[in-house]
């Protein structure tokens, strides 16, 4: 039995929401039912992502939003959450585990409880790295992105270009929170954050929801519903733990079996979709995932345009650079719009004759690094 | 009631601050294979040797990489900005994220890392 997935839901994002995670879950659950011409029983799975359902876990969530189910699980893996729910969903409904797998990432935002997540992210967050001026991720990629500029040569330009060119990809994406075009020279004349980082780096918190449905291809079939395969999937956690800092990530130690197992070189890909909180970190994907050699992405980006209607689309909805980030939701982002973009849904501008995407997912910066890497290859059927 | 925000809140955390209130810069290590952790654990990061003792180590290291911090989440921190941090690579084995004294030059470049008392608790801090 081969597993597929369908009905991408992306739930409107706000700055800020009086609504609960809990809300946007059902937010979410509710239009992939929709979609998939689906009654709630029909549901036997869920994969739930969250940073601000507590105290609840994704158990009270089944009695919270009236679901029973046969099989469950409550990932906190952040930014990779998208990637590895989808690897555990298609493993479950091939096993037989469930038939209707749920995979959701939802949160809700506001301003105190985004300076709570942070705060309480992590036990080494707490005794290590929120004392040294409790910067949050902007401290974290500012360092990051500080050491790469100065080994391999990237200038703010090169940053910059991805900003911006995900922002012309978020114009047409109705969803997206940012609707103003971005120029290089407001990237670069933008206020510091964290140096080298400045404001555009950075992505905005928000509330918001995303999730699609995992089911087997046939049953995908009987219910008339657009799917995409699943060629392959990989995820590392804790990757290169002896690395001083962070140039590279799990996916360098996967990327040959994760295209072997898909059959498809990387030329084939028509769109990749990267976890992009900051820019730094897209590049770091673009490169471990085999794209470009490391230290080569400076070169990459000036080569490419990285639009929908250009060379090397990248981030198609915009990105959570320019749609927000939606706490957990941010990791199911670019699933959704691979997705949407593979089946001629595309809410946006749509990626011509696109076949093939590749999705990677980065998450949870535990102290210094990211932890978890994931990546997944998905085609049209 | 809640913790302030910049207390340690793990036990093994804690006990940096007679270290530092001592002026010693004492660092985790494990009795079983010797390995030298930071941040500070329950368990041997290598070996998984739970028997762990706090022991004086060299603050030499190197600043590998550095921000300047524009914004904090913390009103605490409001008045401090901007404010230097940086990643330095320890002779002594672990990556320790410091502050950074401002006669230090521009990173990579070599540094003391020092303990330091900050509202009651230890910090590192990179001169």
């Amino acid at each position: 039995m081969t597993a597929v997935i369908t009905a991408p839901i992306t739930i409107p994002y706000a700055r800020f929401s009086e609504n609960s995670a809990h809300w946007f879950a059902a937010r979410a659950l509710g239009e992939m039912l929709e979609a998939a011409h689906l009654d709630k029983a029909s549901i036997d799975g869920l994969c739930f992502s969250s940073f601000t359902l507590a105290p609840d876990t994704a158990v009270a969530l089944t009695q919270h939003l009236g679901l029973s189910l046969r099989w469950l699980d409550h990932i906190p893996m952040g930014g990779a959450a998208g990637i590895v729910a989808l690897r555990r969903a298609v493993r479950a409904v091939e096993a037989g585990d469930a038939h209707v797998v749920a995979c959701v990432g939802a949160d809700t935002n506001s301003p105190e409880a985004f300076g709570a997540t942070l705060g309480n992210f992590s036990r080494f967050t707490q005794d290590a790295v929120w004392p040294y001026g409790a910067g949050g991720p902007n401290a974290s990629f500012a360092l990051l992105t500080s050491y790469y500029m100065r080994e391999y040569g990237a200038r703010r330009e090169d940053f910059g270009k991805l900003c911006v060119s995900q922002r012309e990809n978020a114009l047409s994406f109705p969803p997206a929170l940012m609707r103003k075009p971005l120029t290089l020279d407001q990237y670069l004349n933008a206020r510091p954050i964290a140096d080298p980082i400045h404001l555009f780096d950075c992505v905005m918190p928000c509330a918001g929801a995303e999730g699609f449905l995992v089911m087997s291809a046939q049953r995908a079939r009987d219910l008339g519903l657009k799917a995409v395969r699943v060629l392959s999937t990989c995820e590392r956690h804790n990757a290169f733990p002896g690395d001083p800092i962070q140039m590279r990530g799990g996916w360098l130690l996967d990327r040959d079996e994760l295209f072997a197992r898909a059959g498809v070189r990387h030329e084939q890909i028509d769109l990749l979709q990267t976890y992009d909180d900051y820019p730094v970190i897209s590049v770091l994907q673009m490169e471990d995932l085999g794209f470009c050699g490391k230290g080569e992405g400076p070169q990459f980006i000036r080569d490419h345009t990285f639009t929908n209607d250009g060379s090397f689309p990248h981030n198609t909805s915009g990105g959570q650079l320019s749609c927000g980030q939606a706490g957990a939701a941010g990791g199911f982002l670019g699933m959704t719009d691979a997705v949407r973009q593979l089946t001629g849904a595309a809410l946006g501008k749509p990626v011509a004759d696109a076949k093939l995407a590749l999705v990677s997912g980065f998450g949870m910066i535990n102290y210094d690094r990211g932890l978890c890497c994931g990546a997944t290859i998905l085609a049209t059927s | 009631m809640e913790r302030p925000f910049l207390q340690p809140h793990s036990r093994a955390a804690l006990r940096m601050t007679e270290a530092a209130a001592a002026g010693r810069f004492e660092l985790q290590q494990c009795r079983k294979c010797g390995a030298v952790q930071y941040p500070p654990r329950d368990a041997c990061h290598q070996c998984l040797s739970v028997e762990l003792e706090w022991s004086v180590q060299s603050g030499a290291g190197r600043m590998i990489s550095e921000t300047t911090l524009f914004h904090s989440h913390l009103a605490q921190f409001k008045d401090q900005l901007p404010l230097r941090i940086g990643l330095v690579k320890l002779q002594c084995g672990p990556v320790a994220l410091a502050h950074v004294e401002k006669s230090v030059p521009v990173a990579p470049a070599d540094v003391e890392v020092r303990m330091r008392l900050q509202e009651g608790y230890a910090v590192l801090v990179a001169r």
